[in-house]
């Protein structure tokens, strides 16, 4: 996350479109992509344009030029939009007058996006204008270049940020929290959700259910979700989503309960395994100094003190060897 | 006089045997006296987010611990001194294992200071004392690897137990978790059944006349003494000694506690940040029964004190190279060379004492310098928390870390070798005034005791 960027691609994926004003023809082209319009701007910031008073609908530009064979450009989407994206080509040895260039969402190709581009400065233009206006119109949109180069943008609302891939553990009983944060550099959402799925969908979770057993608090830009009185059905996979303009970005994440009896086994196994080792070392202790005693008794009577589990003859016989095994 | 010599003759330490058992029993003990704090800062996200409160609180429960520990080391003493090594680590594990186990079913942090931070603390602070006393009951020839071996419980422990609590978080929760840590801690008991007890024939002796005449105010005062016994700030060598270690623990900890940090400010990733302290944890393994052998050796063994030293500097030096590093591949070199003087500092610190305060007065000795180290050692990433703050740059810290450790290594090595050299007159001068009077007995002893080690002459002849 935080190692130096070194590759040109990782800085275009911090760049967002910026649109204050109206702007339809912009384009420039740069060896990256930059930001088209002045003042940078995280997102699309809803401002209505003079000229249409009646459509609050902003437009936005999207240019990437081309270098090599492929490139993927994120682009996040809050609120609706009409997007033109736009992709340069450089070319490669061959460079045809003209290329067939089209474009595609999702894989499947747009059938009236076919067009012949020609080599204007020695690059390739494909242009066309995207209206994003709800959910459905979001996902992976590509310029291809004949069948050699290709670019994909992928349009979605702005991702939650990291969450949780391993499963949380809580107990039977127990209450717990969990979290979803939206990047602070990203822009915050208008309202959060959250879900459960109960085995075919997602359900949503309202606070007033009965058992009083959820607790959401919202604030700009976390939100978290309290369980109380934990049972074995609350495991399962929760959804919480930021809901943007046009649409809500998901994050998920596994609870799993279990009782008590989980860990007791292996804590029971190890105190097992501790009781075994201890009486083996002392009964071994003992039955070697037995022997000893055997051989040679030493006879001190006031041994008591300073050794515990009744090993008196533990002691003697240990002073025993001493003697006997000096240097 | 010389019948008691001749009984002390014959209880020499045995150097070996049953004594590598007890090295074992004292690794387990003392691996899980150092590497339990630091470990259970694992479970610290997730505590955090389920009782709701902030990182720093939690962080606390590790420095209570810690600071207990420390603290308890005078308690420690006088219970060993009293009953032996073995019912006192016996009773840590049990303290230890309890305190995991009521921390699992706790709901607020003031509860986990108490049962973590608190009874874990004290479980912990009676292993640790406990487990040092016996390896200098069971070895003398022998001592510098067996504490060696025995301090290297440290990082083989924290090495094992980091990943065994990540594994146990993602299956468990964090309450099963210290549940099962608990358990795991219980082990203690086993390591303190392996510490059988060494009776000298002296103590018996001890035991006998202790058993009939004194009052029960005699025994009050005479624990007191034992409890805290400050006649040990007269001594020259146990005070050079306290303060050497004082400079060394005030700038030992805080370069671990800031690596990663500063490795990430230099732009070096998260996870490749972590893996330095992993690097250093690894070479201090090897460096600490390493250096206990090299410590046994015939050369450096008399000179013990010095190498102590020069471990020191060499540790400082490390340090105040480290702000010309900026690349990654250095910062790996820079962990290696630190594990190394850490781990040579660490293997060697209680040795040092164990050769400066004989095995008589090691227990208490011990305790005093553990509660008198808790300042420094609670002192010391605070404090140069505070210089990243101030300054807003790491390299101040290091600066100073270095400067602290270098000075309290030159400390150690000019003002012993005035003590020795001090010690020697007064030696010489006592032999002239001894060989008058032609006792055989005392060759004797002379001679077996210089079979042991020149060095030890001197302090032996003080007891």
């Amino acid at each position: 996350m935080s190692a130096p960027c070194m590759h040109p691609s990782c800085l275009l994926l911090l760049l967002l479109v910026v649109c204050r004003h109206a702007h339809t023809n912009l384009v420039s082209v740069t060896e990256n992509t930059t930001v088209t319009t002045e003042p940078p701007v995280e997102t699309l910031s809803p401002i209505t344009p003079p000229v249409a008073p009646l459509t609050p609908l902003q437009t936005g530009q999207k240019s990437v030029v081309l270098t090599g064979e492929n490139h993927t450009e994120k682009v996040e989407v809050v609120n609706p939009v009409t997007l033109n994206l736009e992709c340069v080509w450089t070319g490669d040895n061959k460079r045809l007058p003209n290329i067939t260039g089209y474009w595609t969402k999702d894989g499947k190709t747009i059938e009236s996006s076919y067009s012949n581009t020609q080599l204007q400065n020695d690059r390739y233009y494909l242009r066309k204008e995207f209206s994003i206006m709800s959910e459905e119109d979001l996902g992976t949109y590509s310029c291809i270049f004949g069948p050699k180069a290709k670019v994909d943008f992928i349009l979605a609302a702005p991702y939650l940020g990291e969450m949780r891939d391993k499963p949380i553990v809580s107990y039977v009983g127990d209450s717990v929290v969990m979290i979803c944060k939206m990047d602070e550099k990203k822009s915050k959402p208008i309202n959060w959700n959250w879900y459960k799925h109960n085995g075919t969908s997602k359900e949503k979770i309202e606070v007033d259910s009965p058992g009083h057993r959820y607790k959401i608090t919202k604030d700009e830009k976390k939100t978290k979700l309290v369980v109380h009185n934990l049972t074995e059905s609350d495991s399962g996979v929760y959804f919480c989503g930021a809901v943007y303009g046009i649409g809500t970005s998901m994050g998920h994440m596994q609870l799993r309960v279990i009782t008590y009896f989980e860990p007791l086994k292996p804590f029971l196994g190890i105190l097992v395994e501790v009781l075994v080792l201890v009486a083996v070392i002392l009964l071994y202790e003992k039955t070697g100094s037995k022997k000893e005693n055997q051989s040679g008794p030493e006879g001190n009577p006031d041994q008591t003190s300073n050794l515990s589990h009744g090993e008196n003859a533990v002691a003697d016989g240990h002073s025993g060897t001493a003697r006997q095994r000096k240097v | 006089m010389p019948a008691a010599v001749v009984m002390d003759k014959a209880a020499l330490p045995l150097d070996g045997g049953w004594g590598w058992m007890v090295v074992l029993g004292a690794h387990i003990s003392i691996g899980f006296a150092y590497a339990t704090p630091k470990a259970l800062s694992i479970f610290f996200k997730e505590i955090q987010g389920d009782l709701m409160s902030s990182y720093s609180d939690i962080a606390w429960i590790s420095s209570i611990m810690l600071a207990v520990m420390y603290a308890g080391g005078p308690v420690s003493s006088a219970l060993v001194n009293r009953y032996g090594s073995r019912p006192i680590v016996m009773l840590g594990g049990l303290m230890c294992g309890m305190s995991m186990v009521t921390a699992s079913f706790g709901s607020s942090i003031v509860y986990l200071y108490l049962c973590i931070g608190v009874i874990g603390g004290c479980g912990l602070a009676l292993n640790l004392n406990a487990s040092l006393t016996i390896i200098s009951k069971y070895f003398h020839a022998r001592r510098p690897l067996a504490n060696g071996l025995a301090m290297a419980g440290s990082p083989v422990f924290l090495c094992f137990l980091a990943p065994l609590n990540q594994f146990l978080l993602e299956r468990f929760g964090w309450r099963g978790s210290l549940l099962i840590l608990g358990a795991l801690m219980l082990n203690c008991c086993v390591a303190g059944a392996l510490m059988r007890p060494v009776l000298t024939p002296t103590q018996k002796k001890l035991k006998e006349q202790t058993n009939g005449s004194t009052t029960i105010k005699d025994c009050h005062i005479k624990n007191v003494k034992q409890f805290l016994d400050f006649t040990f700030f007269k001594d020259r060598g146990f005070v050079i000694y306290l303060i050497g270690n004082i400079m060394f623990i005030f700038g030992a900890y805080a370069p671990i506690v800031f690596l990663s940090a500063y490795a990430v400010s230099q732009g070096v990733d998260e996870y490749y940040a972590a893996y330095l302290l992993s690097i250093m944890g690894f070479v201090d393994m090897f460096i600490r029964p390493g250096t206990g052998l090299i410590a046994n050796s015939k050369w450096i063994r008399p000179r013990v004190q010095y190498f102590f030293s020069f471990a020191m500097v060499f540790n400082g030096i490390c340090h105040l190279l480290c702000p010309l590093i900026t690349s990654y591949p250095l910062l790996v070199v820079y962990a290696v060379f630190f594990g190394v003087g850490f781990g040579m500092v660490f293997a060697l610190i209680f040795e040092c004492l164990m050769d400066l305060m004989g095995n008589q007065r090691f227990p208490s000795a011990v305790g005093l310098v553990t509660i008198i180290e808790c300042v420094p050692m609670l002192l010391g990433p605070p404090a140069a928390g505070l210089l990243v703050d101030i300054y807003g740059d790491y390299k101040y810290l290091f600066l100073m870390c270095g400067g602290v450790i270098v000075t309290g290594g030159m400390f150690l090595f000019i003002m012993n070798m005035y003590h020795y050299h001090m010690l020697r007159t007064s030696a010489d001068t006592e032999e002239t005034r001894q060989n008058s009077t032609v006792d055989q007995g005392q060759a004797n002893v002379s001679e077996v005791e210089m079979q042991a080690g020149p060095e030890t002459d001197p302090s032996e002849t003080k007891a």
